[in-house]
């Protein structure tokens, strides 16, 4: 130890971190430090280590091997109860909140320190002043989106006045807007003496943000680098352990007639926070691809539930598939006329994770790959099909056996992607398909879309992410509390209006209103 | 010190079979501890209650009359269990199945030919179909469990039993008997194997489990029941209909509990009494269960829940031990293959401190 870093000692310092599980090492003598004030990105795909690592930091998981510093001290984190009293918060990606609360109900439920409402509410305006957070703390939970849902948990981690923040993919669901809104607190919260850890795979948001950068690959370091001097490029590269390649998309394009037309589509919601769909329309022909933008939860699972078939709308003539009308038709007889969908959740929707590869292909594939006779399947066809959705889209596995809980997040969505790519729909409606996947997967995912279209078929993609909208689409519109915009074509719109037109403001009002909270949370 | 429960990633295989088997060995070690604790001959309970039924050729007849039922309802459970149906009312199918057996064999009573008794048989699947027709409306329109609702009705059938026998069905000639007229010979169920007391139920049950294993592991609908059970909502992506699952299950349940009842009133009873409900429908719960909800799994498990009844007969005569003691024994298996479940499927740790 040399005698600068006694004086000012590292926030978070780690030294030969290392943990395994069963089967795999998922962190291999790990070791990197974070300043004060600093806030640090922590890259890698998925199934880099990411998550075991600050699990660990967070007091969740206890590492076998390795030593972590607190302001130069050695320390044992043995519960998050203690990391939350050293004064280390988490922003998890995914929220633990109860859906039937309110907003102060839930920030109670995870104080250590029991408050009065009154003395609780008063904290939790303070907070929300001092970093310009907006919400509103009588609302229940599940009447809330995403962004505001994930700033449930910032306060209730600031409210333990933190000096080290850790922020799981953070970014994955919220508009520009709020993304950028999310920043600027960041960066305040820095400037107050707070490091930040964040945690993503968005390349251009670590450079806007982050002052340092640590790069896991297989659970061990591969590179520091400062990512205000690297390219999205060389970091991406370096995270996936080899050169990237671009998206290889024509630019002449020929579409074709009609694929999917969509009328008039209406549909109340369900229970009391379902979001209705109202009078939606717009057609995809065959060779385009149509993106819908939105923030969560303003009717995209509802729209992306009407248009798979997974809800059996009563009017027949709101989505026209070809010459069929098949609006009232089940997912099945939906898929048979050439309709494939992919749901967004991947565990439990889009497949039975108890289930194996083999199994999961047949629950969507069995009618368009002819596994089935007589009310028999075939689990010869079944295994064959799936074997080659493994080969095709590189998923690694050990097989059309294994269980498909096992896979790592982006290596399960390559296999359900391939799994309805290679059915060789007409139309193909996804959402998110690339939600929690690391670059690798999601750049092959974004080819094989893009494939597919050039192959004629229409594709709907309905997703959170606008990079990869406008990367992908030639069409795009924005669905806010069940309405959709008028279409636009991509390169006559810009980010701006599209994020105007997220947080549900239209027309010839747009010009008048800045993009701030207010307007995307109402 | 602190323990605590962690999935395992992927359970082993070969625990998964042998769970079942060691709760039942388990079960014999503890029976032979308690009963011994209690002043009885321990090792000779658990001697004349598990081995005896099977070293005892002569047993082995009353193995298979007792199995049969348990087998067919087990199965039809099974089944439900699968998709996340909990039916647990099978005894009150199972009543209502013979009933309406019954009450064909009383209206043909004075007919003869080879067609009363599969007649009886489709009037017994009908009769336990129509005792879940209620659970499954309820559960489909009003998401009312069907774990009360086919719990309940058992109550209902039994108290719809006794109404039909002490009134309207008693048997003029039976001395004011609470019973029936003993059906004619041809609403009985021939014996199978000559000489001895096998009668129809058991190849029925066999056949069954056979159907239904094929069923399950190669059929788009077995497919449909398991993904409805694992993953509600891939099912639906999938273009399964969860309320279309709920219905077939508890019918496919209900009308495998009714003919049961058919076979039983048909064969061992020849007639309706008081003492029908025999808790086969409860039994059957843990047929399945220590069966892995599956068909072949619930065939063995049929014939170990079998063993249990007749040994515990035997074991009542040859040294005194109460009847209770079956209920006892069963029970203890099946909390035993439970709790070896939570171990199969997990791993304990011990939460201690990092070093």
């Amino acid at each position: 130890m040399n005698n600068k870093q006694q004086k000012t000692p590292f926030r978070l310092k780690l030294e030969g971190i290392t943990k395994a599980f069963p089967g795999v090492l998922a962190n291999d003598q790990v070791s990197f430090a974070i300043k004060a004030g600093e806030i640090h990105a922590l890259l890698g795909e998925n199934g880099a280590g990411k998550s075991t690592l600050v699990k660990m930091i967070y007091g969740i998981m206890l590492p076998d091997s390795g030593s972590i510093f607190w302001n130069g001290e050695k320390i044992h984190i043995k519960n998050p109860k203690e990391a939350r009293s050293l004064g280390i918060g988490m922003v998890f990606q995914h929220f633990s909140l109860f859906e039937a609360m309110s907003v102060l109900e839930n920030i109670a439920l995870g104080m250590d320190n029991k408050l009065s409402k009154k003395q609780l509410e008063a904290k939790v305006y303070e907070v929300m002043d001092t970093y310009g957070l907006s919400l509103e703390p009588s609302r229940i939970v599940s009447t809330l989106g995403v962004g505001e849902r994930q700033r449930i948990e910032i306060v209730r981690a600031l409210l333990l006045n933190p000096k080290l923040l850790i922020m799981d993919e953070p970014t994955s669901v919220l508009t520009p807007q709020e993304v950028e809104q999310l920043f600027a607190t960041l960066r305040q919260l820095a400037k107050n003496g707070c490091s930040i850890l964040y945690i993503s795979h968005k390349l251009h948001e670590i450079k806007a943000l982050c002052d340092g950068a640590t790069i896991l690959r297989g659970g061990k370091i591969v590179g520091e680098c400062d990512p205000k001097k690297e390219t999205s490029k060389s970091m991406a590269e370096m995270m996936i352990g080899a050169s990237l390649q671009a998206i290889n998309k024509s630019t002449i394009k020929d579409f074709g007639e009609i694929a999917l037309e969509v009328k008039n589509l209406s549909l109340a919601g369900v229970g009391d926070f379902g979001v209705s769909l109202k009078n939606i329309s717009f057609n995809v022909r065959h060779g385009e691809i149509f993106g819908i933008a939105g923030v969560a939860g303003n009717g995209q699972n509802e729209l992306q539930s009407a248009l798979g078939g997974e809800v059996v709308l009563k009017d027949q003539a709101a989505i026209k598939l070809n010459e069929f009308l098949i609006g009232n038709m089940s997912a099945n007889d939906r898929r048979k006329k050439g309709l494939c969908a992919v749901p967004e959740e991947r565990h439990g929707h889009a497949a039975v994770p108890d289930f194996n590869l083999k199994d999961n292909a047949i629950l969507t594939a069995r009618d368009r790959q002819n596994m089935t006779k007589l009310g028999m399947i075939s689990a010869k066809h079944a295994k064959d099909f799936t074997k080659q959705v493994i080969d095709e889209f590189n998923v690694m596995t050990t097989g059309s056996a294994a269980i498909a809980g096992s896979l790592s997040g982006g290596n399960l969505q390559k296999f359900i992607m391939g799994r309805e790519i290679m059915q060789v729909p007409d139309v193909l409606v996804v959402s998110q398909p690339t939600w929690g996947v690391d670059a690798g997967a999601a750049a092959a995912i974004h080819q094989a879309l893009i494939d597919l279209a050039a192959g004629g078929a229409a594709i709907i993609i309905i997703s959170q992410d606008l990079d990869e909208l406008l990367e992908l689409c030639d069409a795009i519109a924005v669905i806010n509390e069940g309405n959709l915009s008028e279409p636009k074509n991509i390169g006559q719109v810009s980010i701006e209006e599209i994020g105007l037109l997220m947080g549900g403001v239209h027309g010839q009002n747009s010009e008048q209103l800045t993009p701030n909270s207010e307007v995307i949370a109402s | 010190m602190q323990l605590k429960l962690e999935k395992k990633l992927q359970p082993s295989k070969i625990m998964l079979f042998a769970t079942p088997i060691l709760a039942v060995l388990l079960t014999m070690v503890l029976g032979a501890i308690i009963f011994s604790l209690l002043g009885y001959d321990g090792l000779g309970a658990v001697r004349e209650i598990f081995l005896t039924p099977i070293l005892n050729s002569l047993k082995w007849q009353d193995l298979a009359v007792k199995a049969a039922p348990l087998i067919i309802i087990g199965i039809g459970l099974s089944i439900g269990f699968r998709a996340n149906v909990w039916n647990i009312g099978a005894e009150g199918q199972y009543i209502v199945g013979g009933l309406a057996a019954t009450g064909v064999a009383l209206l043909t009573h004075e007919m003869s030919g080879w067609w009363l008794l599969p007649l009886m048989a489709i009037a017994g699947m009908a009769g336990g179909m129509a005792w879940v027709f209620i659970p499954a409306l309820l559960r489909t329109k009003l998401k009312v469990s069907e774990i009360l609702t086919t719990l309940m009705l058992t109550y209902v059938a039994v108290q719809l039993l006794n109404f039909l026998i002490f009134g309207p069905w008693k048997s003029p000639t039976s001395y004011g008997q609470p019973q029936t007229v003993l059906f004619n010979d041809f609403q009985i169920l021939p014996y199978i194997i000559k000489g001895t007391i096998v009668q129809a139920g058991a190849p029925i049950a066999v056949l069954i489990a056979l159907i239904a294993w094929v069923l399950m592991s190669k059929s788009v609908f077995g497919f449909q029941v398991k993904t409805v059970g694992s993953a509600p909502n891939a099912a639906r992506y999938g273009g399964f209909s969860e309320n279309k699952t709920i219905w077939i299950t508890l019918l496919i349940g209900g009308s495998l509990a009714g003919l049961a009842g058919m076979l039983e009133v048909a064969g061992p009873f020849n007639r309706m009494v008081p003492q029908f409900p025999t808790g086969y429908g409860f039994t059957a719960i843990i047929v399945a269960f220590l069966g892995r909800l599956h068909p072949i799994g619930v065939l063995v498990a049929g014939i170990v829940l079998a063993i249990t009844f007749v040994g515990g007969e035997v074991a009542q005569t040859t040294i005194g031990l109460p009847n209770a003691a079956v209920g006892l024994f069963q029970a203890m298996m099946l909390f035993l293959l439970l709790a070896g479940d939570v171990l199969v499927r997990y791993n304990i740790k011990r939460v201690r401190r990092a070093s």
